[in-house]
């Protein structure tokens, strides 16, 4: 399983995969700087942001990491995840 | 009330959102009307259930600025619900939403019956079955007190769950357990901080984190929090799964909902007390109150004169009979992992047809609220509570009319039968 993790998403990346884990339903042209809490992103949503980003790319996002800047579009999430990996 | 049997020109059964609107409006319209709620207070999902925003109160518009979509009950009971809580509709993306207090609302309703000297509220009344004979309907209550029977020319099926449907053995329609909308477990938690700012995504982290370390349910991830609007109260929304096999759900089940109650209550208990231990934005934290019952968001829909659609909704479709707007979003729960809002085109409103609140080929029989005739798409828009108050308003304004005792007296005539 650990072979099977994905290296770290560009932001066009992430878009796809949020919508294909069904966390959100995103238009196929929103913008890599588009605001995901306007688009539905919320506590709820982020909580299985979090497992679903640990299953795929194996990263554990903790409570400091989820602040509204890092989550706010899918260019900072992206950054966040990638900062995570390394 | 006296053994017996009692007349009444309308009979509602049901006090939540719907079954208060009807019941109001029916008495304010001249009819004798009683009010029948099986718990001790009234206002349903909105009080026992302590589901605590009136949704489909307003338009949905992208500009700024909540408009009431519906006047009348349901802008009456949202000024009173501002003017008790201090707090006015808050705007979500396109949808604006008037947060309640489920305290405040348990009080409007008790201020709103007690106002209406032809309304009669019979608390603490479970039906035990209703039947129709040539003097009209008989309501059978059965209550702490004995065996007690009402009868009323006309009747409104303001119970949620198209109880009447099952008691005259006519058909309903419901979702299979896999589609059926998901229950809501609300809690109230009391809590030193107030939530803002990082609050909430925070809590979502260290949840997580409890479920890594074992000390969380994963159910645990259909839970949110929301300020209540009092100093140091909040709410906890868990939302449901529907137990060990999706597939075995059923809301209308006493054991089944019982047991998922149970499982709210200890995914609840966990999640707060590994919260209190583990953040200091959260030390001191406890839960104050558990909910009479889970929040019910689907079960038996009638079949009306009309079935309002999905397609009904995403068009905006209007009705010559429309007899109040749909404005929500249908929104899906069918897993416990957050809505999935689907938005009409243009924002439009639908019109609900008078039809939709008529089952087919039942004389003197209206329904409101949840489980009036639309089919599960529909329902999605149509079962929030600012919506229901509209339905009921006009269940209860057609009821007394068809009971014949409407103050309007050319509509009386032409409703007499």
């Amino acid at each position: 399983m650990e072979s099977s993790k994905n290296l770290s998403p560009n932001p066009t990346e992430l878009i796809d995969w949020l919508n294909a884990e069904g966390l959100l339903d995103l238009d196929w042209d929103f913008p890599e700087d588009g605001d995901l809490f306007a688009a539905g992103l919320d506590s709820m949503a982020v909580m299985q942001l979090v497992v679903a980003v640990e299953d795929e790319y194996g990263v554990e996002l903790g409570p400091d990491d989820l602040t509204r800047e890092n989550l706010a579009t899918p260019i900072t999430l992206a950054a966040l995840i990638t900062a995570r990996t390394s | 009330m006296k053994p017996g049997v009692r007349r009444f020109d309308v009979a509602v059964i049901g006090g939540g959102s719907a079954g208060l609107a009807a019941a109001v409006t029916a008495a304010r319209e001249g009819a004798r009307t009683i009010l029948i709620e099986r718990h001790g207070y009234l206002g349903g999902m909105g009080t026992a259930s302590l589901v605590h925003s009136f949704c489909g109160l307003y338009l949905l518009r992208e500009e700024p600025g909540a408009v009431i979509a519906n006047p009348g009950f349901a802008e009456e009971i949202a000024d009173r619900m501002t003017a008790a809580t201090g707090i006015g509709p808050l705007r979500f993306g396109r949808v604006d939403v008037l947060p309640q207090h489920p305290v405040e609302f348990v009080t409007i309703a008790d201020d709103l019956v007690a106002a209406e000297p032809l309304l009669e509220t019979h608390l603490h009344g479970e039906v035990a079955g209703v039947s129709r004979d040539e003097d009209g309907w008989k309501i059978r209550l059965a209550g702490m007190a004995g065996d007690l029977t009402v009868s009323a020319r006309t009747l409104v099926d303001a119970s949620g769950d198209a109880m009447v449907a099952v008691w005259l053995g006519e058909r309903f329609s419901m979702a299979s357990a896999g589609h059926l909308q998901r229950p809501a477990y609300v809690f109230g938690v009391r809590c030193p901080t107030s939530i803002n700012g990082e609050f909430p995504l925070r809590t979502s982290g260290l949840l997580v984190e409890g479920m890594r370390a074992g000390a969380v349910s994963e159910e645990a991830l259909g839970l949110s929090f929301r300020a209540s609007g009092r100093p140091g109260e909040m709410f906890g929304t868990l939302d449901l799964t529907g137990g060990e096999s999706v597939e075995n759900f059923d809301p209308l089940d006493s054991a089944c909902l019982g047991t998922l109650e149970t499982r709210g209550r200890k995914v609840a208990a966990e999640a707060i007390r590994w919260l209190a231990m583990r953040d200091e934005a959260w030390r001191g934290c406890y839960i104050s109150h558990w909910p009479v019952r889970a929040g019910i968001r689907e079960s038996r829909r009638w079949i009306g004169e009309y079935v309002l659609t999905g397609a009904d909704i995403l068009a905006g479709t209007r009705f010559d009979d429309e007899i109040a707007l749909a404005t929500w979003p249908m929104e899906f729960r069918e897993t416990a992992k957050g809505p999935r809002l689907k938005f009409p085109e243009g924002n439009r409103p639908t019109g609900i047809p008078l039809r939709s609140l008529k089952p087919a080929g039942i004389e003197h029989l209206f329904v409101a609220g949840r489980c009036l005739s639309a089919d599960h798409d529909a329902q999605a828009s149509i079962r929030v509570m600012g919506t229901c108050f509209a339905t009921g308003e006009a269940a209860g304004r057609a009821a007394a009319r068809d009971s014949g005792s409407s103050g309007n007296s050319d509509r009386i005539d032409s409703a007499r039968q």
